[in-house]
């Protein structure tokens, strides 16, 4: 008999669902473009864009508790032992194999979470210093209490762009000393993997039912949380 | 376990959230400066906040379905004062130089002329505002209500601080 091969085979297996790919693309997507309205201006048009992210942060907090099981907050928050176990691995080179978030990225997935909830949130409330463009909610706080939702949303902004500047660079970190593209992964949902973690998909019909329930959320919020 | 896991969880997120928010809603209420430019910024500060206030109140019953008539009325009247009053708010060195934390561009002072322009457009169209408010007529409260957040975007846009962006 020869020598064992030296590189195991890799199959490959899918680990992120469509839903929860859809949700991050998009919150790329209109995120950017919500600052891009402040700095043109476009202020109508960025209060849709946080109406837009308001409904994908619901849909993925739900997502998070009904959705598969690489999207499962009980999947991938870790307690503070495993965390620190974690971390102690990351000046390997290789990469451990993990199937989906490992117990860091898990973390900076909630921390991203609550940084953009925290900045939907704060725009609901706040008020504009002409007092022409505020958020749905406004009415139910004072001028002065709006005004300093409008500075906590300037705050909290400062905090999305810290985590996702830490975001790129663990992702290039990853890229460049542990040699695992973790973006491929995002877009096409597929990865290698040294065996096959067989992970278990939500079916569509509940990201249906879950996107209606985010979307009534949203309508209901954005309309001053009338019916 | 997975439960409470899911509970731990959410719990933090709720904990981020709350933190944060508190954090940012802890109200820095500076004491009243004893210069006199210092002591004309912090009442001009003071002032604008009514300001802000009474116009936030005719736009908040303008979202509603029934919107209250009287309190239009009596808030479309305070700034129709406030405005009128609002030259009076600059006296010369309550700008950067009071060292009072403001957001009045020295541009107040050095282009008198642009400056009273646009203090004269809101005291035109809070003018305005009254018999319009008086009238009852929705649609026209509500582009008037416009005109007037107009006038002051216009004058924020050229002498007030813009807002970290």
């Amino acid at each position: 008999m020869g020598d064992e091969p030296e590189e195991t085979p890799k199959v490959r297996a899918k680990l992120w669902d469509g839903p929860t790919r859809i949700v991050h693309w998009a919150l790329v997507i209109l995120i950017g473009f919500a600052w891009w309205c402040v700095k043109a201006n476009q202020t109508e048009w960025h209060l849709w864009a946080g109406y837009g992210i308001l409904g994908l942060i619901v849909f993925r907090l739900i997502w998070g508790f009904a959705g598969s099981a690489s999207a499962r907050f009980t999947t991938f928050v870790k307690g503070p032992v495993a965390t620190l176990a974690y971390a102690k691995t990351l000046s390997q080179r290789s990469a451990k194999e993990v199937a989906g978030h490992n117990p860091m990225g898990g973390w900076s997935v909630v921390a991203i979470l609550a940084a953009i909830l925290s900045q939907v949130i704060t725009g609901l409330f706040a008020v504009d210093v002409d007092g022409l463009e505020s958020g749905p909610l406004s009415d139910r706080v004072s001028f002065e209490t709006g005004r300093l939702f409008s500075r906590s949303h300037d705050l909290s902004f400062t905090a999305i762009k810290l985590l996702v500047v830490l975001h790129l660079s663990a992702i290039a970190f990853y890229a460049l000393y542990k040699r695992a593209n973790l973006i491929t992964p995002m877009i096409t949902g597929y990865r290698a993997f040294e065996t096959d973690p067989k992970l278990r998909f939500a079916p569509l019909w509940r990201a249906v039912l879950v996107a209606v329930a985010a979307a009534a959320v949203t309508w209901w919020v954005v309309k001053g949380l009338r019916l | 376990m997975a439960f409470q896991k899911s509970l731990f969880a959410l719990s933090l997120l709720a904990g981020f959230v709350i933190v944060g928010s508190a954090v940012q809603a802890h109200e820095h209420m500076a004491p009243m400066p004893t210069t006199p430019g210092g002591k004309a910024a912090y009442t001009r500060h003071e002032n604008f906040k009514l300001q802000g206030a009474a116009f936030k109140a005719i736009r908040d019953e303008l979202k509603s379905d029934a919107p209250n008539m009287a309190l239009i009325a009596t808030n479309a009247a305070k700034l129709k004062s406030s405005a009128e009053a609002l030259p009076t708010w600059f006296p010369k060195g309550s700008g950067p130089e009071s060292k009072y934390e403001t957001d009045a561009k020295p541009e107040i002072w050095s282009d008198p002329v642009k400056f009273a322009a646009a203090v004269k457009r809101l005291q035109v169209e809070t003018i305005k505002f009254q018999p319009t408010v008086a009238s009852g007529d929705l649609g026209a409260i509500k582009a008037q209500a416009q005109a007037v957040g107009g006038a002051c975007k216009n004058c924020h846009d050229s002498f007030r601080v813009p807002e970290a962006k």
